[in-house]
């Protein structure tokens, strides 16, 4: 854009979040009836329910073509409208104001605003709407529940209650492909020491028998869960960017290393809950945990979530909400866990960095990327710099970013084996591969390589990251 | 639209950027692939025919623009509807005589709540600001007339809040809206295609029912009566936008923004060229040669130009009836990148009943029949003094090329197109691609590439794509598009070498595609 | 009560008529023969050893009573002891003259204690004097002094199996000095001092020969005092002390077994146990010197079980003493009339029987509660494989079901034992490999003891049955197999397909597919072509199986042609096509089997594709498009042309 001097950008931002259920005010002068959640809760009465009229209509109106694909999105010049229906009748919807250049006009005039319309990839809203409710359901359960135990009052108290914390959470300036994937990183470990947590992980659940279920994760990243994929692709989520960062403190690999005997000998450990009591010798500790909601043979089971962490090591420890934790138990569990798990934490500090040391020292590679994998939801990205609870840094061009999301749509249009290599007027390539649910996205700088010299890093890129998979070439 | 602003700023005539002779200089015998504009293969010698049609965007350019430039045609005199039904009885005419196969009589009186109604992959979509239906491609207007209604409020309701609704997105289908006031088109599509396509078959679809009343008589009928029936005045001319739509699926030039000439020897073609040149009158704007969809060549008043858009327009006019070979046709028609407020008038007649070759001549009076005819006449003696018409007689016999000719295996299909002349070229679909589905299919596929490559935030150089059904590689130089279609079974080094190939053959067969140097009188 | 016996008398003892007045029983502890020699020989003398073969019967001159007879290694020679001053020989080799012979010994005025055989035809005679080691001629009914060495000697014990013999000297006879005999040489070996409870004063003879008793443990010469409590210095009770005698080097004490009882005791070595019995309480008590005890010194030994006696025995009916309608007699345990030889022999004179004792191991398991120390015990006995297995059953199943720690033990301990095995297998092979002909020593075969327990034991015995049991929860099925896989891979042991099997079977039993994927993912069930296939099969219940699959195809590198085939199972025939080029076997695959694949499909442009990429292979290699008769395609170029037309097929010219 020309005059840049002293134009100003706006990035993405919520304008508005509401759910509603049209089946609750049918008649006319009942439509406040419907809402059930609002944000900004100050919008006034009638606006409200005039866009959530808006909505109705939209979803009304596409019935007409497609009566079984509901309207996800709603393009208009200054935002983008999300429609998501995670339960008969209950619909989300987020407004999302697109991004925009105010562009200050001479001779006194307001500024001139420009909105920029095609820089929201519709995936990522999607998604990052998904996972808002997720994210209740993880802690609340289905609205359905709600519903049953308290009726209409009692779901507009937990979403109030819910949304109110969260939505202050949501980064929209900062989501991207990875939102879409709602991946989860693994920690690369060697079979051994594999094998040691799998039986660390054994013994605790035996001895302490009111487990019901084990996730262990290092450095943020799973090594093992004993719940069901999608159940732990939302906790991972809830871990990695909420819980961990708040309790984040020096706690890198430099103090994970391996402990002198005569330390591991002992009691003495490094163990702590992030989840209730925060000191146990406190005789005024609560042993209140927090409650999370996964899928069971009878719908929903409802269990403590208990984290435990040695230095990098966690441990989810998951157990039925229908028992009552007492202090016997979690000063049991820490006396047991804790040795072991600062133990275990040690060993895989100590594996990882010989393994380190075996792949040799890191050089810049030329290229970047991304990977995923939908059978296991196993996530890779040498672009994004650790994940925090507040931003995503990446290290990349936004627009190539958003290029890697429109592939990603291409992908998801058919689903067939495919690859897609672009070079954006920047000169950067973009390459996208899909091969058999899996998608790797691999960004090169190298202005001047052609399509052959672009497939030959590629290769090398597999070659080294992904030789023990079956990429089709 | 940010593209509107954007475009609006684009110089009309880049074409004629570079003087004659340092193109000549210029023209590399193997073209590279930084080919500048004007000097790739097909690209004009002495002027462009065209305006320079970068992209679809030009379409959103305001119409005004042109307006300005455009010499004052005489305004339909005026506005009285009677004249307008007479014009369009003159059509209606044509449609009871157009015997065209594709007849849509059928697919009208489809129940709009009928699953087969639903799954028709595009929809489109033309009613009023007042809501009132004026257009639906399926089904009956008056059976859609709550449908459009509703589309009605939502473009309203939005507007209320100073916003503007462009497109609802669900599942494998999404609802694009288009408010060219006074009139609102939206598009109900399943193909996958992007926003940006299906907006410009609108626009297209815009352009045709403004060529058919002008612009200005449009906005005449509304002020006057907010919630006119438009239909009235188009009765019997949905069959032009019938085929504008069919044409938007299958014809490449549309995609591209160019038009596809029949291949013929230079030599020839000047000859054609220099005939109709000589065939002039005063009021004579252009003098267009049609073998079928293909441009034999194109005649034009000094700096008058004539947009593709409006090309295609005329393309379709010509190719939808059957009743020009009737005789000589004259016929008002408004070309609206060249002027939306006025009519010109062509005269359309073939020069031989079985002929596929079709003469349009455009003038900008409209009591100019006669002289039209005259023209026509002057051309013809011309011309059949000449050998020239043979060859193109000739010519007409293979009106393409197979890509075999190009002697590259793993290549099945290609586009490829001229910046600067606003020409393309593209060999006829191998057997693979026989049915009308499969050529479908492929156009899908280079309108996805095309999308792509033009996206307007996000614009893209290089695009390759390694496919189950095929593989495709496009390019985009400041010189010229291209658009690949491999068998999915070849290498991306085949690819890379296949460019070049590729280039070098049309640079050997260009003046044989394209029109070199183009005339004007 | 019972099963808690874990000592036993053989089931068929030696039988022989039994001490009298005109009948004297001798035991030669070298042959292990009885005699039994009826009024000084004239009447018969009948030799029992331990098969019939060693059996003999004879007769002989009643030259007065005989203090000692034994034969020659091989019954070749026979010696007996009349009289103090000289021992008689009788040839017993066929064709040799059979009068008898004899030899006095050398030294003036010493009298002999007795003699020993140290091989076919080499003697030594221990006199109160000194040794004397002869060479026997039967030919010339001759001998020949070899060596001699004159010391007091009180008395002397012999060791057969190491032809070692001691001698007791010094006043107090608590000087011992060992002699070594190999084949005709005698080497005199360190001498050493047993430490007395008491020093007597004044000194006498207080070191008795029944309290001293030599074997070999786990292949290592012992000598084993009994070492009795003493009422001065208050230990709790009597011990066994153990003198290792290396063949060379000093004796050292080296184990001090504690019997934590007093009275009268006898030795037996079984098995590498040290069998300890005590008469009045009529129990014997089991040490294992190689069973360490964290709680006390290195060396001081308590029993490994409890004290229990002898399994309880009956005189069988047979034998000739036997009549019919006589009901079997129970038999008097730990008799006074009993007497015990190294290593495990145990003689009632008085009842003419001879038995070896055995140990049980099957009662053990329950004296033994920690499975632990259970296992190291088990691990070093000779007939333990099925009782090992029974025990891992054990604390797998029912109310005696271990904690997995305890469980994760037991695992290590045997898989130690294998691990050791397969690497003496290894280095053998290795070592024979590289032809280690030059000097024939090359190293022997490692022998595999019952306490080798390996995969397939585990899981024909224990595992297979356990993962079927309804009765046990599949977490702790898993936890339990993961664990030995964990087990085998810490001693770096390669796991056998079968137990992944048994892994993957469970976890989808149960449809634990994401733990399944998980430890797939981490390569903890390792890569094999059987593996692949298994969870190729798993596809139609747990579609990612698919891609696990062909992940692990990939990584063999050896299956290019499976991943081919599971491609076009799954229709997918431009990827196998890809995939094959991208392996550069593009050239040398069958166009027809791709071809019919294509077909199969239904989707001509698929045929179109594959077709045409032939045509150009063929093309490529022969510098014609069209296909070879051999390659049979003929009836695809029909369908081809039949499809697309003549003029679709690539021409020759082309290119």
């Amino acid at each position: 854009m020309a005059s840049g001097a002293q134009e100003k950008q706006y990035t993405p931002s919520l304008l508005s979040f509401f759910i509603y259920n049209p089946t609750f005010g049918p008649r006319e002068g009942e439509e406040e009836k419907k809402i059930l959640f609002y944000h900004p809760s100050e919008v006034e009465k009638n606006e409200k329910i005039r866009n959530v009229g808006l909505c109705e209509a939209i979803v009304q109106f596409t019935r007409t073509f497609c009566p079984t694909k509901p309207a996800k999105s709603l393009h208009t010049q200054k935002n983008r409208q999300f429609f998501f229906e995670p339960e008969e009748h209950f619909w989300i919807v987020m407004v999302v104001r697109n991004p925009m250049i105010e562009k200050p006009n001479k001779d006194g005039k307001p500024p001139a605003i420009e909105y920029q319309e095609e820089e929201i990839l519709d995936t990522v809203y999607g998604a990052v709407v998904r996972q808002c409710y997720s994210m209740y359901k993880l802690f609340n359960g289905t609205f359905g529940r709600a519903m049953e135990a308290g009726g209409v009052e009692l779901l507009i108290q937990k979403l109030e209650k819910f949304f109110y914390r969260y939505l202050q959470t949501l980064h929209l300036q900062s989501c991207d492909l990875l939102d879409v994937f709602g991946g989860i990183s693994f920690f690369p470990l060697d079979k051994m020491t594999y094998l040691k947590i799998q039986s660390f992980v054994n013994r605790v659940e035996e001895s302490l028998s009111l487990i019901k279920y084990t996730a262990f994760l290092y450095n943020d990243q799973l090594i093992w869960s004993g719940l069901e994929q999608d159940d732990m692709r939302i906790l991972y989520k809830y871990l990695t960017t909420s819980l961990f960062p708040r309790h984040s403190e020096p706690e890198l690999a430099g103090r994970d290393s391996p402990l002198r005997p005569e330390v591991t000998g002992n009691l003495l450990h490094y163990g702590r809950f992030l989840t209730g009591p925060t000191n146990l010798k406190d005789p005024e500790a609560k042993f209140r945990f927090p409650k999370i909601f996964v899928s069971a043979e009878e719908g929903y089971e409802e269990l403590h979530l208990i984290v435990y962490k040695a230095m990098s090591a966690a441990a989810c420890f998951m157990i039925s909400a229908t028992v009552e934790l007492t202090r016997e138990f979690c000063e049991q569990l820490d006396s047991l866990v804790g040795p072991q798990l600062t133990l275990l934490a040690s060993d895989i500090c100590e594996q990882f960095t010989i393994n380190r040391r075996i792949s040799g020292p890191e050089k810049e590679p030329q290229f970047k990327f991304i990977y995923f994998n939908h059978m296991n939801l196993a996530e890779k990205s040498t672009i994004h710099m650790r994940k925090t609870a507040s931003v995503c840094l990446t290290s990349v061009h936004p627009d190539l970013m958003k290029i890697l999301g429109d592939i990603n749509c291409d992908f998801a249009r058919f689903d067939e084996d495919e690859e897609i290599i672009v070079k954006a007027m920047t000169d950067y390539w973009v390459v996208g591969k899909k091969s058999d649910q899996r998608e790797l996205y691999v960004i090169l700088n190298q202005k001047n390589a052609n399509l052959i010299l672009v497939n030959e890093e590629v290769k090398r890129l597999c070659a080294t990251q992904f030789n023990n998979i079956f990429f089709l070439d | 639209m940010d593209g509107e602003s954007r475009n609006a700023t684009v110089p009309w005539d880049n074409a004629m950027l570079s003087p004659v002779d340092r193109l000549r200089s210029d023209r590399a015998d193997s073209p590279t692939p930084g080919l500048v504009e004007g000097t790739e293969p097909g690209a004009v010698q002495r002027s462009a025919i065209f305006y320079h049609a970068q992209s679809y965007e030009d379409l959103t350019a305001e119409a005004e623009n042109e307006a300005q430039r455009a010499p004052e045609p005489d305004r339909p005199q005026g506005h009285n509807e009677d004249e307008i039904d007479a014009l369009v009885g003159e059509k209606s005419v044509e449609r009871r005589l157009n015997n065209d196969p594709s007849s849509e009589s059928s697919t009208k009186e489809e129940d709009v709540s009928s699953e087969a109604w639903r799954s028709h992959k595009k929809h489109v979509f033309v009613l009023s600001e007042a809501g009132k239906p004026i257009y639906t491609r399926y089904g009956t207007e008056e059976a859609l007339s709550s449908t459009m209604g509703v589309m009605m409020a939502l473009v309203s309701f939005v507007e209320a809040e100073k916003n503007i609704i462009r497109s609802i997105h669900a599942d494998g289908c999404k609802v694009v809206f288009l408010t060219k006031s006074p009139l609102v088109l939206v598009g109900v599509s399943k193909t996958g295609q992007s926003d940006k396509e299906l907006l410009r078959e609108l626009q297209y679809i815009y352009y045709q029912i403004v060529s058919l009343l002008t612009l200005t008589q449009l906005n005449h009928i509304f002020q006057h009566k907010q919630n006119y029936d438009l239909r009235r005045l188009l009765a019997g001319s949905e069959y032009l936008t019938d085929n504008l739509l069919r044409r938007l699926e299958r014809d490449p030039g549309l995609l591209l923004s160019a038009v596809t000439c029949l291949p013929l020897a230079s030599s020839a073609r000047d000859v054609v060229s220099s005939s109709l040149q000589a065939a002039k009158a005063k009021n004579l704007v252009f003098s267009i040669l049609l073998a079928g969809d293909r441009l034999v060549t194109l005649v034009r008043k000094k700096d008058q130009f004539l947009h593709h858009i409006d090309l295609h327009l005329v393309f379709n006019l010509v190719g939808s009836s059957s009743s020009f070979r009737e005789g000589e046709g004259w016929t008002p028609i408004c070309l609206p990148k060249f002027n939306t407020a006025g009519f010109f008038h062509a005269h359309i007649s073939y020069l031989e009943p079985a002929s596929e070759l079709c003469l349009i001549l455009v003038s900008t009076d409209r009591e100019d029949f006669f002289n039209m005819s005259e023209c026509k006449q002057r051309f013809m003696e011309r011309l059949s003094k000449r050998s020239a018409y043979q060859a193109m007689k000739e010519a007409l016999k293979c009106p393409s090329y197979s890509v075999e000719q190009v002697g590259i295996p793993e290549l099945r299909h290609f586009l490829y197109k001229s910046k600067s002349s606003g020409l393309y070229t593209s060999p006829e679909f191998p057997e693979v691609y026989q049915s009308d589905e499969e050529q479908e299919r492929l156009m899908g596929l280079y309108q996805d590439l095309h999308s792509c490559l033009h996206h307007p935030t996000r614009p893209l150089r290089y695009f390759y794509r390694c496919s189950e059904t095929e593989n495709l590689l496009a390019r985009l130089t400041s010189g010229f598009e291209l658009y690949l279609c491999f068998s999915p079974l070849a290498t991306k080094a085949l690819a890379v070498s296949a460019v070049d190939k590729l280039l070098k053959w049309i640079r050997k067969e260009e003046d044989r595609f394209f029109i070199l140097s183009p005339l004007t009188y | 009560m019972a099963e808690e016996h874990y000592l036993e008398l053989s089931e068929n003892p030696v039988q022989f008529e039994h001490a009298s007045s005109v009948n004297n029983v001798f035991f030669d502890e070298a042959n292990k023969q009885v005699f039994a020699v009826r009024s000084g020989g004239a009447t018969g003398v009948v030799v029992k050893g331990p098969d019939d073969k060693c059996s003999v019967a004879f007769r002989m001159d009643d030259k007065g009573e005989v203090k000692c007879i034994k034969f020659s290694i091989g019954n070749k020679i026979l010696a007996v002891q009349r009289t103090l001053k000289s021992v008689d020989f009788i040839n017993f080799i066929p064709d040799y003259p059979h009068t008898e012979f004899t030899q006095e010994c050398k030294t003036k005025n010493a009298n002999i204690l007795g003699f020993c055989w140290t091989s076919w035809n080499e003697i030594v005679f221990i006199t109160d004097q000194g040794i004397e080691f002869y060479q026997v001629f039967p030919d010339k009914r001759s001998l020949k002094l070899l060596k001699s060495q004159s010391i007091n000697v009180n008395w002397y014990q012999y060791c057969p199996e190491t032809a070692v013999i001691l001698l007791s000297t010094t006043v107090q006879g608590n000087v011992l000095q060992p002699f070594a005999f190999r084949n005709g040489t005698m080497t005199k070996m360190s001498k050493f001092e047993i430490e007395l409870p008491v020093i007597p004063k004044p000194a006498k003879l207080s070191l008795s020969e029944r309290d001293i008793a030599m074997a070999t443990i786990y292949g290592q010469l012992y000598v084993m005092y009994l070492k009795h409590h003493s009422r001065t210095v208050n230990s709790p009770g009597a011990e066994v002390v153990l003198y290792h005698l290396p063949r060379d080097g000093t004796c050292k004490k080296s184990h001090v077994l504690k019997l934590n009882m007093t009275g009268k005791f006898a030795l037996n070595i079984v098995d590498n146990l040290v069998v300890v019995h005590h008469q009045s309480s009529q129990t014997s008590l089991i040490f294992d010197i190689k069973l360490k005890e964290p709680d006390c010194a290195v060396n001081s030994h308590q029993p490994v079980l409890p004290a229990r006696s002898i399994h309880p025995y009956r005189i069988p009916l047979s034998g000739p003493a036997a009549v019919p309608t006589q009901p079997p007699v129970p038999c008097q345990l730990y008799s006074s009339s009993w007497s015990v030889f190294q290593p495990d022999i145990i003689i009632s004179a008085s009842e003419g029987y001879l038995w070896y004792l055995q140990v049980k191991l099957p009662p053990t398991v329950h004296l033994l509660q920690d499975k632990g120390k259970l296992m190291d015990f088990l691990l070093r006995r000779r007939d333990c494989k099925m009782v090992i297995l029974s025990v891992c059953s054990q604390i797998l199943e029912g109310q005696e079901k271990a904690s997995l720690p305890v469980v994760a033990t037991v695992f290590d301990k045997l898989n130690q034992v294998y691990k050791e095995y397969l690497e003496a297998e290894q280095s053998y092979a290795a070592a024979t490999e590289s032809g280690t002909s030059r000097g024939g020593a090359a190293q022997k075969r490692p022998v595999r003891t019952q306490a080798v327990i390996d995969q397939s034991d585990m899981y024909t015995h224990v595992l297979s049955s356990f993962t079927e049991r309804k009765d046990v929860t599949h977490k702790f099925i898993i936890a339990v197999v993961m664990e030995y896989i964990r087990s085998l891979n810490q001693y770096q042991i390669t796991v056998q397909h079968y137990l992944y099997e048994l892994v993957i079977k469970t976890l989808v039993q149960n449809n634990l597919f994401y733990m399944l994927h998980q430890f797939l993912q981490y390569h903890v069930l390792s890569d094999s072509k059987p593996l692949a296939c298994l969870l190729l099969s798993l596809e139609s219940t747990y579609p990612p199986a698919h891609q696990l699959s062909l992940d692990m195809l990939k990584r063999l590198s050896t299956a290019n042609d499976e991943i081919v085939e599971v491609l076009l199972s799954k229709q997918q025939v431009l990827g196998a096509l890809r995939f094959i080029r991208s392996v550069g076997g593009h050239d040398n695959v069958s166009a027809r089997k791709f071809l019919d694949a294509a077909r199969q499909t239904g989707d001509q442009m698929l045929f179109y594709t594959v077709f045409r990429s032939f045509q150009q292979r063929n093309q490529r290699l022969r510098g014609n498009p069209s296909f070879n008769p051999g390659e049979h395609c003929e009836e695809h170029v029909a369908h081809f042309k039949q499809l697309f037309g003549e003029q679709a097929l690539m021409k020759p010219s082309t290119v």
